[in-house]
């Protein structure tokens, strides 16, 4: 768990005279589970919106240790940092946002698809990973068809499907009531950790961050505490 | 009422950017039914003003030419109307939560509903007055119709906008009777009341009142029967094409989504299953483009003949001056048929870009190339507006088949012009698609 595969180091970011990050560094080691907490307005989604390239810092510089080698994301352009979302970077929000017309397995291998994987091939991994996630049988299911638990789970293996380093969730179990939450969280750490990936959280929720190994808490931009766990992930499946 | 009407005010007023932007899209749909109805009915008022042999002849043609642009324009008025409705369901739904009662949130929804109507119409009215000299240029038995002969009249046009307000606030509270507006979110009812029998109503009132109006008017009654005729024999092909119509967009697009493979797989999938997810809804955004291409086609295979025979033998100049005129007419029609679809789809597709913004936000934010989804979108769009328009066209040229041939033979150059006004209405409409990826890529990127 040493290795780190991605880096932060002093990234600063404003909104007009809103300092959202001011000078945050941190490390993300490989099959690592991150939580970021924090209030509202704390810069929590800013840096995962800056760690995952979505934005660019001000300032700082953010280091992803790919396979191929070292890459810069804060110096990318638009387009660059779209490239590394699609190819190392799996995401999950907390409303699924599964595209409504399309079926589960068709919403889990569109990221295959778009990347240009024949569709046979990229419905066979979908399929997969819907396997993996407990939805076997609902490959040909349109999101409006499966309970919020399912989509959500539909998401994960959306995520998942393109071999991701690090899977960002933003508040991903936060539509979910507390028995299915603990469901998705578990399937999200089988996939990620469970897989030698990364996994960072943002969540307002306690339980989640408790099966993270850890948990950085900010307040006003920074990092103000760090908490190291000893993640159990039986007790989320309870 | 006069809360509810308050609250109303204020929350119009008191917008976000993005809910301005919304509130804006019903406005400049209802502003183009309002203009281009004024339009179609002035001109069509202008041939019932006109005397002699072939006076009853022109005036079925313009009630025909009415009749075919009457679909489209209330596709486009029904499109507005439902856009409107869905801008209220968040104020619905959190005002329910607050205890408000039922009548608060009728009067509220056919308030807004008619102002955004009423601005609509108000902006309208001045494109008909804008489009009046440009359209007066065009020429009609040998002289130029002139705006004044396009221009409705002051009581045609407040009776024509009274109708479309009227139309709105009907079609809002139509649109509530669908739906359960509870604290938790509005939801559509499952018990919706079939419309066909509404279809049926509305057929059967617009007969009874035609033949009133010519009653009234005091036209010549035979012209009246022939005109009721062909809007009854036309109603009924638009609803046979109606029930045909969905269930041929539902069939060739589950095809579709089996041969979605290769390069383009994710779009060619995505914009199948669009179709399919709602051919009705597919079908309902290019109708009326199916009744005006089988039309075109019957229409110019006639002219064709029609002009090839008069170009072998002697033809008076008369009969000359129809002709240049029918082949105005038609390719009117198919003009305005064609900017009421595009308006339609321009509206819907900016609708539902808006609604869908957190779904395209989240699919950039993952890397996802938007281009590919912007394929999908006008993909879905496109493909049944070609299966319809070329459908329709092929159906009539099988129809009237040895005709078709003798005109492909004797007068190529005439079907060769009403193929290219279907081409270009198509063009037209993938134009309007592509001016919406703007919208597309913004909503994506600043939401």
């Amino acid at each position: 768990m040493n290795t780190s595969v991605l880096q932060a180091q002093s990234v600063t970011k404003t909104y007009g005279p809103t300092v959202a990050l001011a000078g945050v560094s941190l490390q993300i080691a490989a099959s690592e589970a991150v939580a970021v907490m924090g209030a509202s307005g704390s810069g929590k989604t800013t840096l995962l919106h800056c760690l995952a390239g979505i934005i660019a810092p001000d300032a700082g510089a953010i280091t992803l240790h790919a396979p191929q080698g070292a890459l810069r994301i804060d110096t990318l352009g638009p387009e660059g940092r779209a490239r590394v979302r699609r190819q190392h970077y799996g995401f999950v929000f907390q409303q699924g946002l599964l595209l409504p017309e399309l079926t589960a397995v068709e919403n889990v291998a569109l990221p295959l698809l778009l990347d240009g994987v024949e569709r046979r091939a990229a419905e066979a991994e979908a399929t997969h990973w819907l396997h993996t996630l407990g939805l076997a049988g609902m490959e040909g299911r349109r999101p409006g068809q499966l309970s919020g638990g399912q989509q959500q789970r539909v998401a994960v293996a959306r995520a998942q499907v393109g071999a991701p380093g690090v899977v960002f969730a933003d508040e991903p179990t936060g539509a979910l009531d507390s028995r299915t939450s603990a469901q998705v969280m578990q399937a999200l750490l089988q996939t990620t950790t469970g897989a030698g990936r990364s996994l960072v959280v943002v969540t307002h929720d306690e339980q989640v961050a408790a099966v993270c190994h850890r948990v950085l808490h900010l307040s006003d931009g920074r990092i103000v505490r760090e908490q190291h766990n000893t993640p159990r992930p039986t007790q989320v499946a309870s | 009422m006069r809360t509810a009407s308050h609250l109303t005010l204020l929350l119009v007023r008191r917008g976000s950017d993005t809910s301005r932007a919304s509130l804006a899209l019903p406005v400049v749909a209802f502003a183009v039914v309002t203009a281009l109805a004024l339009t179609v009915l002035g001109g069509a008022r202008f041939f019932f003003t006109i005397e002699g042999d072939l006076a009853a002849f022109y005036q079925s043609l313009a009630a025909l030419a009415v009749t075919l642009l009457v679909i489209p324009l209330l596709t486009l008025c029904g499109s507005a109307a439902r856009l409107s409705a869905r801008r209220r369901d968040q104020h619905l739904s959190t005002l329910r939560l607050l205890g408000a009662p039922t009548h608060t949130l009728t009067w509220m929804t056919v308030l807004e509903s008619t102002l955004l109507a009423a601005a609509g119409t108000v902006v309208g009215v001045l494109g008909h007055l804008a489009l009046a000299p440009l359209l007066g240029l065009l020429v009609f038995h040998g002289e130029r119709l002139g705006a004044g002969n396009i221009l409705l009249g002051a009581a045609g046009t407040v009776l024509c906008a009274v109708a479309l307000l009227a139309l709105a606030a009907i079609s809002s509270l139509l649109g509530l009777r669908g739906v359960t507006v509870s604290p938790l979110g509005v939801r559509t009812r499952q018990d919706v009341p079939r419309m066909s029998l509404v279809r049926l109503v509305a057929i059967g009132a617009a007969l009874g009142a035609g033949l009133f109006a010519g009653q009234a008017l005091q036209i010549d009654q035979g012209v009246v029967a022939t005109v009721a005729g062909m809007v009854f024999t036309f109603g009924l092909t638009m609803a046979v094409l109606n029930l045909v119509g969905p269930w041929l967009l539902g069939v060739v697009a589950r095809v579709q989504v089996r041969r979605a493979t290769g390069r383009h797989a994710a779009e060619r999938l995505l914009a199948a299953r669009t179709v399919l997810d709602s051919p009705k809804a597919a079908w309902r955004q290019v109708s009326g483009v199916a009744l005006t291409s089988f039309i075109a086609v019957f229409a110019g295979v006639g002219l064709a003949v029609t002009d090839a025979m008069a170009g072998s033998g002697a033809s008076s100049q008369e009969d000359a001056l129809l002709l240049a005129d029918l082949r105005t007419g038609i390719a009117l029609t198919l003009l305005i048929s064609f900017v009421t679809v595009a308006a339609s789809v321009a509206v819907n597709q900016a609708a539902d870009i808006l609604d869908r913004r957190e779904l395209f936000a989240s699919l950039e934010r993952m890397g996802m190339p938007l281009l590919g989804m912007d394929r999908a979108r006008r993909r879905a769009v496109l493909s049944p507006l070609r299966l319809v328009s070329l459908g329709s066209a092929l159906a009539a040229a099988t129809l009237i088949f040895p005709l078709a041939g003798i005109a492909l033979l004797t007068n190529p150059l005439a079907l060769v012009t009403t193929a290219l006004l279907l081409a270009a209405g198509i063009a037209l409409v993938w134009l309007t698609l592509l001016a919406t990826s703007p919208l597309l890529a913004r909503v994506a990127r600043e939401s």
